[in-house]
């Protein structure tokens, strides 16, 4: 069973861009993080590390500083000169407001959440007052010679202090007069002919100030007296990211050389009382810039310009040997940005700027399980369409028989109508859309093309009928618990009489289309949903979690399913729990109904419902060629689950015909598996090496006999 | 003193010359006048007063024609000074277009402070309505003036910001290297020591070794011809 013919496909340049700085709000568990295209995304830490919300950028927006306030509140502040302030529930910008002090280089929240300080590049640290609805300009401190890069506040709320060029000040808040200035010194004799730049400073309680400057130093003074307490210098570049830990116990720095270093406040002698600041672990798991750390109880959270979010556990604080104790990296969004209308074989990518439909090639000859078969139609890329306006795209979709095309953007969403005649594509938008639809978290066709279902801002789902004349709004769904949580997953069934939507609260409801109404509502489980799809035969849903658990609900029945049941009770085979990345898709195969394909980043996998679920304890088998095993010898190894580990890699080639056993483990990452018609099957690669040849240039490192 | 001396050895050779001059002419009229006279009689008594009296007069005289240089200089000058003015004032513009422009250039310069201290919108609409009005006064209705230097001024403050974070970490000094090298030391350092990435993997360096590939084909056919 299961042998099929593989498209693999490389030519999705998908580029994810650096990450520029990050907070961790400790009272909701979730981190935001800021990257340079001005896109924010919001990491669920206690989700399985899930990206829960992703607010897309802009081109006039920059980010430099991120800053949360209370559990639920965001604000940024970047080159352009703006604060802006983002509604996590319709997932754009709430307002933006102006300092009017040049571009704002930092931002820093006092620990009271009352007052926001921004760093301009005029010299002026702006304080802002923090309203229930808003932010309001207050008073500005001293206006200084050099333009202020780092701000932090000290715990009372009093005193400020503010890193400049070559110098460090402290302001005193309720005076606005700098009541201390430290001159940094420039560092080794190398560097004494550039300006040193205080990239950051934090200010302890305990009146000590530790800054990280562009000389690779990282120095502890003293805000009373202005004089040193310590220097460590930790690399010859500069250490562009500073952060302290919330019981001030533990210092992390990152630098232009891609280590992070963490000093811990420890006593150097067992027993004695005092303590000292002392260096104690290196990290190295970035090849570029880190720009951005940060720490919470058990992990030291690091991000940079080789785009990948870094989370290393410390196991002196790891209790529990959990999902917690492992190192991840994240590479790749954890949602699909590729789609695929099988009939016509065409993918549609999504950038953030631009939307690009390829055709897939072909291969006329037939040929062995193991194969890499020559490509006789190369395949083509028939369409580049680019965004109107300034908005990054935040989700695509194109419709099964590959007429219709759709995008939204945060301000407007834009339908487009596609003929294809062989060699001939035309494409036209259509103009005049209902007025209701202003944005959208996610768009779906129908399986039938005659549907559009849009998940709007609102939280609630519309229901266009589209034909080539005009498009009608025909229904609103509104989720029964009145939730506004946005709605982040879309499916449809075959058949075109269910429809199923997910939202970021967990809930999972279930809209009878033909009646127009509600037909219920999956019982919530705590982790969010990262995939769903309905089974065109027995419309039954099959929804997978962020915490790798699989569930199959029968919309008929308004229950789970048995199998659903026997899952849940034996467990999946340990094998899965080396599964990090969640999974982005699910599918079915069309020749054999038993058959489900979901996959993540690193794997794809088969599972048939009708076969037994493996022992927990029992070896996995690979079958390489089964048409030459005896029959007496195949049932004992017919388990559910089975995994291929021997897959030749074939360069060059774009097609291979494989015998693929249930699970493939993928050398290179995986963006979108799935199966078309007669056996075949896409894969959407991208290696991490093409990512790693388009980074900015990373440091020079001399290496001994190289 | 040297100077004292020297405008006293100036003055005091003027004046003797002046004196030498007079004398001379003063002889030549007596000595006309007493053509009639003996030859016998002795000559004139020149009294000391009167010689202290020429002496006193020549000076003043010589005085008097420097003075008069010299404000007639003066004259010269300031009338060339009010030639200048008044070509100058013909050039600008007439007074009452200057007062209109200076009145609305305070305006904009306190809607600025304004601004500073207070960010309410509705505040702001109302300042940028008056400034509207005074130059829309002087232009048609589907025209709008918009000074262009506020607008260029933020996009400037914004380039100067991202040029200096980029020159602080990309620019000269800061000692970077390309992908290609950094990917090429883990392959030369790793377990399995490979070459470097340009000639493990094909696709890099594809222009590099294409414009290497040429330069052997010119330089092959150079010796060549060479040989010939």
């Amino acid at each position: 069973m299961g042998e099929f013919k593989v498209h693999r496909v490389r030519f999705f340049d998908y580029m994810p861009s650096g990450i520029r700085c990050m907070a961790f709000n400790s009272k909701a568990d979730r981190l935001a993080l800021a990257r340079l295209n001005g896109s924010v995304e919001i990491f669920n830490f206690s989700n399985n590390y899930f990206q829960e919300k992703v607010i897309p950028g802009s081109d006039s927006r920059s980010i430099e500083a991120i800053c949360w306030v209370g559990c639920d509140r965001l604000f940024t502040a970047g080159l352009n000169g703006e604060v802006v302030e983002y509604d996590l529930e319709r997932l754009c910008p709430k307002y933006t407001l102006d300092a009017f002090g040049g571009p704002i280089w930092t931002a820093a929240c006092n620990s009271a959440e009352t007052h926001f300080a921004f760093g301009c590049e005029d010299g002026s640290v702006k304080l802002f007052e923090i309203l229930p609805d808003k932010i309001q300009f207050e008073r500005n401190l001293d206006r200084q010679k050099g333009r202020i890069l780092s701000l932090s506040w000290h715990k009372s709320g009093t005193l400020i202090a503010a890193g400049s060029l070559d110098v460090i000040r402290v302001f005193d808040v309720k005076s606005g007069h700098s009541v201390q200035r430290i001159l940094v010194d420039r560092g080794p004799a190398g560097t004494r002919n550039k300006d040193c730049v205080v990239w950051n400073v934090a200010f302890l309680s305990d009146y000590t100030i530790v800054s990280g400057d562009s000389a690779g130093k990282v120095q502890l003074w003293d805000a009373n007296k202005g004089t040193l307490i310590k220097t460590h210098l930790v690399s010859k570049w500069d250490v562009l990211s500073l952060s302290v830990s919330e019981n001030e116990d533990s210092i992390v720095a990152g630098t232009s050389e891609g280590t992070v270093i963490q000093f811990q406040l420890l006593s150097p002698t067992i027993g004695d009382a005092e303590t000292q600041w002392i260096r104690t672990r290196t990290f190295k798991h970035h090849t570029h810039d880190v720009r951005a750390v940060t720490e919470t109880k058990t992990a030291v959270v690091s991000g940079g310009l080789d785009t990948q979010l870094v989370i290393c556990p410390l196991m002196d604080k790891v209790e529990v040997k959990s999902s917690e104790s492992v190192l991840r990296k994240v590479i790749f969004p954890h949602r699909s940005l590729v789609s695929c209308a099988k009939k016509p074989s065409l993918l549609l990518f999504q950038f953030p700027d631009q939307l690009e439909l390829w055709r897939l090639g072909g291969t006329d000859t037939v040929g062995k399980p193991g194969e890499s078969l020559p490509v006789t139609r190369k395949p083509e890329k028939l369409l580049q369409l680019k965004r109107k306006g300034d908005d990054h795209i935040c989700c695509s979709t194109i419709s099964e028989c590959g007429h219709w095309i759709a995008y939204s953007t945060v301000s407007s969403i834009r339908l487009y109508q596609l003929q294809c005649d062989n060699n001939n594509i035309s494409i036209t938008k259509v103009s005049k859309l209902p007025k209701v639809l202003r944005s959208a978290h996610q768009l779906q066709f129908s399986a039938d093309s005659s549907k559009l279902f849009v998940a709007s801002e609102q939280a609630t789902i519309h229901v266009i009928s589209l034909s080539r004349s005009e498009c009608k709004h025909v229904h609103t769904f509104k989720p029964k618990s009145g939730s506004s949580a946005p709605v982040h997953l879309l499916a449809a069934s075959a058949d075109g009489q269910w429809l199923t939507s997910a939202n970021r609260h967990c809930e999972i409801n279930v809209y009878n289309l033909k009646k127009l109404t509600h037909h219920c509502m999956v019982p919530v489980y705590n982790s969010l949903p990262s995939a769903m799809a309905i089974h065109p035969e027995t419309s039954n849903l099959l929804m997978a979690h962020a915490d790798q658990q699989v569930f199959e609900f029968s919309i008929v029945d308004k229950q789970y399913t048995d199998w659903s049941r026997k899952l849940q009770k034996e467990g999946l085979h340990r094998c899965r729990s080396k599964w990090h990345t969640p999974i982005t898709h699910i599918t079915f195969n069309p020749s054999a109904s038993s058959q489900v394909m979901l996959h993540d980043t690193h794997m794809f996998c088969i599972i048939d419902q009708r076969l037994p679920l493996v022992d927990l304890q029992a070896q996995f088998y690979s079958q390489l060629t089964p048409k030459d095993m005896s029959e007496t010898d195949r049932p004992s190894k017919n388990n559910a689950f089975k995994m291929c580990k021997k897959y030749q890699i074939v360069l060059g080639s774009l097609t291979l015909i494989l015998t693929l056993y249930f699970t493939a483990l993928f050398p290179w990452p995986l963006l979108h598996v799935n199966l078309l018609e007669d056996d075949w099957l896409v894969v959407v690669e991208r290696p991490l090496i093409d990512i790693h040849s388009q980074l900015p240039a990373p440091v020079r490192q001399k290496k001994f006999g190289t | 003193m040297a100077t004292k001396q020297r405008g006293g050895v100036d003055v005091r050779r003027k004046k003797k010359r002046n004196i030498d001059v007079k004398a001379i002419v003063d002889l030549g009229a007596d000595y006309s006048d007493d053509d009639d006279d003996d030859d016998d009689d002795a000559p004139e008594e020149v009294t000391f007063e009167k010689a202290k009296a020429d002496a006193v007069r020549s000076m003043r005289n010589a005085l008097d024609t420097i003075k008069r240089d010299k404000e007639l200089l003066k004259e010269k000058r300031r009338k060339r000074q009010e030639l200048f003015q008044q070509q100058k004032k013909r050039k600008l513009l007439s007074e009452d277009i200057l007062e209109e422009i200076e009145l609305a250039y305070t305006k904009k310069g306190k809607t600025l402070d304004s601004e500073e201290q207070e960010k309410e919108e509705s505040e702001e609409d109302e300042e940028s309505e008056d400034e509207e009005e005074v130059v829309n006064a002087r232009l048609k209705e589907s025209y709008k003036a918009v000074r262009l230097k506020d607008q260029i001024d933020a996009n400037a403050r914004q380039e100067s910001a991202s040029d200096f974070i980029k020159s602080r970490l990309y620019g000269p000094g800061t000692n970077r290297t390309t992908t290609n090298h950094m990917l090429s030391l883990k392959n030369k350092t790793g377990m399995n020591k490979t070459a470097a990435v340009q000639f493990v993997d094909k696709k890099w360096g594809s222009e590099k070794k294409g414009e290497a590939e040429k330069f052997k084909k010119r330089w092959i056919r150079n010796q060549n011809m060479v040989a010939k």
